[in-house]
């Protein structure tokens, strides 16, 4: 089993009332960025930059990252800077970026350059995850939604292709048109670095992964439309003529370890300011899915989906809604000492059965004395703990195991 | 509420099915409607049917006609547009339109202007204000635009079967398909060509008037006055109290005035 540690890297400097005092109460997007101080903002980076280190000592086989604009809740507007950083001060820990949302970039060229000198400087740790973005970066970037998925697609074979095939070449796309591709910037990882995707379920996104054997990580999913979800891929991985194992999947989960269970209770609750932010104020829908974000039948299926999961208490996605004690009793969010956390992780890993575990360590107003606490607990106890788990179930990662 | 009959048609256009209206008598108008969609018949159009033909399309991708797979931008709209006229044999209309059906209009006309033969402008997008913004409608979503849409819903007395209430499924699934297509053509640059002033003045032959409520918060007054700049012999009338809708909101002053300028 894969393990890779994570965090979104959240600002938590403001308040309830200043995101309900805001245009359309929303904390992402229009939130103005007078509220971001960047004097705290450099001991940050600094910060999240000390845990992924010491993440590496501690055991994690990954570093995984994310990238999100115009938000507090996540400092990684240019992530693949903070990958190349990284790529420098590690040297064993794969460096998982997910991932790069391909809509946005005008220039997908631009980006297999940067992707093969984070590769080559990392001497070859480098995981490529690709997102559609969430509908925050299309707006923040000016991207049509309309164009997301055809984007995404197009920029995709591009960046394949870029990797793949000598240059110089010509690509005449619809969205892309390039008439001299050949950057000698090449991935050091032949043919070239992993390519996992994270989402929540479009199943368009699920079969789409399923053909091209990229690995699909679930992010914190409700566990039953998680094994639904799952059905999906299988299927059509078989039509395209493999048998996928755990070495497809992984699943992104908030684990947060302290040296008691009333302690991780406490401490744990920081985690409700990261992700949906301070406060937790509901975004308008339109911000996250625009007009065109979604297709009208992939909406359609989404919705059924999560249909069971839309009842007040469920957690769609996320801990978004529900009140801590409800998070923390569904196991959505797993909190306690490390023998807690272990038993915990047991049962879920039975269930879901992940070749790839993405442990979110911490976020929101989680201290970086308490999450560096965490780390060290991980170190100690929880991450062999987990190895064992994955030999005992037979979870192979994608580095054990082809997908 | 219609008093004049109307017939609910479609055309093949470029192998895509367009639906319209179509009513009254006379020399042909044609409805360009907005980002709303195609409202159906509205009161106003019992007015104009008196003297001419009105057709009110329904614009690619809106619901109630279909997308040619290839038609992207607002010039693929556009050029598309003169497509449709030739299929309904109409080489030369007049035209009406709002806001984004007001662009529409206007790229027709510097495209073919001799398919215009008088062209009216209403609260029209198209051209980029200097000293203001059109309101980014996609960004305050369909609530928010609607609160910012009216002077005073009460002089609107559709509101409620427009725009007040609890939409029907088959409503709500066109309002999504509508919005997709507004974002599809309108989104970048926003809401505005911005070749489109340069090509203006090559319609002072072409009788325009634009009609503008004093109150539009959603597309400034300034971009009447550069419409109106921009066209030799345009007219701007501007209506008090009165916000982005003047067909619904001020219905009876908005008929008056371009009835008045059409029979001119």
């Amino acid at each position: 089993m894969f393990i890779m540690r994570f965090t979104e890297r959240a600002y938590v400097n403001y308040t309830e009332e200043d995101v309900r005092k805001s245009f359309r109460n929303s904390v992402r997007l229009t939130f103005p960025n007078t509220y971001f101080n960047p004097e705290l903002g450099a001991d940050l980076y600094n910060e999240y930059l000390d845990e992924y280190e010491f993440s590496e000592e501690a055991g994690f086989d990954g570093l995984m990252r994310n990238e999100h604009h115009n938000t507090p809740t996540c400092m990684g507007a240019a992530m693949n800077l903070e990958a190349a950083i990284l790529a420098r001060i590690t040297k064993k820990s794969k460096i998982v970026l997910l991932g790069n949302p391909l809509p946005i970039f005008d220039n997908p060229i631009r980006l297999a350059e940067e992707l093969a000198e984070i590769d080559m400087i990392s001497r070859g740790r480098l995981v490529s995850g690709f997102v559609r973005g969430t509908g925050i970066e299309s707006w923040a970037t000016n991207t049509n939604p309309v164009h997301n998925r055809e984007r995404f697609e197009e920029a995709h074979d591009l960046i394949i292709k870029t990797w793949t095939t000598p240059g110089p070449f010509r690509w005449e796309g619809k969205h892309y048109q390039f008439r001299v591709v050949n950057p000698f910037e090449r991935p050091l990882q032949r043919p070239h670095p992993q390519i996992w995707i994270p989402g929540v379920g479009s199943p368009e996104t699920l079969e789409w992964c399923a053909r091209h054997h990229y690995p699909y990580i679930y992010l914190e999913t409700d566990p039953q439309v998680t094994v639904q979800m799952t059905e999906l891929y299988n299927k059509a991985a078989a039509e395209t003529g493999y048998e996928p194992g755990p070495q497809n999947f992984g699943y992104l989960w908030r684990i947060h370890v302290q040296d008691t269970d009333e302690k991780a209770y406490e401490v744990g609750k920081g985690f409700l300011t990261g992700n949906a932010g301070v406060g937790r104020v509901p975004m308008p829908g339109d911000f996250m899915a625009p007009a065109g974000y979604n297709s009208r039948e992939g909406s359609k299926r989404i919705l059924e989906q999560y249909k069971h999961a839309l009842k007040p208490d469920a957690l769609y996605g996320g801990v978004d809604a529900a009140g801590w004690d409800a998070v923390v009793e569904s196991n959505r969010v797993v909190v306690g000492s490390p023998k807690t956390v272990i038993r915990k992780i047991r049962e879920g890993l039975q269930v879901l059965r992940p070749g790839i575990l993405g442990v979110w360590t911490n976020d929101g107003t989680i201290s970086h004395g308490d999450t560096m606490r965490c780390l060290e607990l991980m170190k100690q106890e929880v991450i062999p703990a987990l190895r064992e788990m994955g030999k005992e179930f037979d979870l192979p990662g994608p580095f054990e195991q082809a997908p | 509420m219609a008093t004049t009959e109307y017939r609910q048609d479609t055309i093949s256009v470029g192998g895509a099915k367009i639906g319209y209206l179509k009513g009254g008598r006379g020399r042909p108008l044609v409805a360009l409607h907005s980002v709303e969609g195609n409202l159906g018949w509205l009161r106003c159009y019992d007015e104009l049917a008196r003297n001419f033909t009105v057709y009110v399309p329904t614009h690619p991708g809106f619901a109630g006609s279909e997308r040619p797979e290839w038609l992207e931008s607002f010039h693929d709209l556009s050029r598309f547009y003169l497509w449709i006229l030739q299929e309904l044999e109409l080489e030369r209309a007049a035209l009406i339109g709002h806001f984004v059906g007001g662009w529409l209009a206007a790229e027709i006309a510097v495209m073919s202007p001799r398919t215009v033969e008088h062209m009216v402008l209403v609260d029209a997008a198209g051209v980029r204000p200097k000293s203001s913004e059109i309101t980014d409608i996609f960004l305050h979503g369909t609530e928010g635009a609607r609160r910012l849409s009216f002077f005073d819903t009460k002089q609107v007395a559709d509101y409620e079967l427009l725009f007040g209430r609890k939409p029907s499924p088959e409503e709500r699934e066109a309002h999504v398909i509508n919005r997709e297509a507004a974002t599809r053509y309108c989104w970048k640059p926003y809401m505005h060509d911005p070749s489109l002033p340069a090509l203006l003045p090559r319609l002072r032959g072409i009788p325009t008037l634009v009609v503008w409520g004093r109150e539009d918060k959603i597309a400034p007054l300034e971009c009447g006055e550069l419409y109106r700049k921009a066209i030799a012999g345009a007219r701007l009338e501007v209506i008090d109290r009165c916000g982005h809708f003047p067909h619904l909101e001020r219905p009876d002053d908005f008929t008056r005035i371009v009835m008045q300028f059409l029979a001119g």
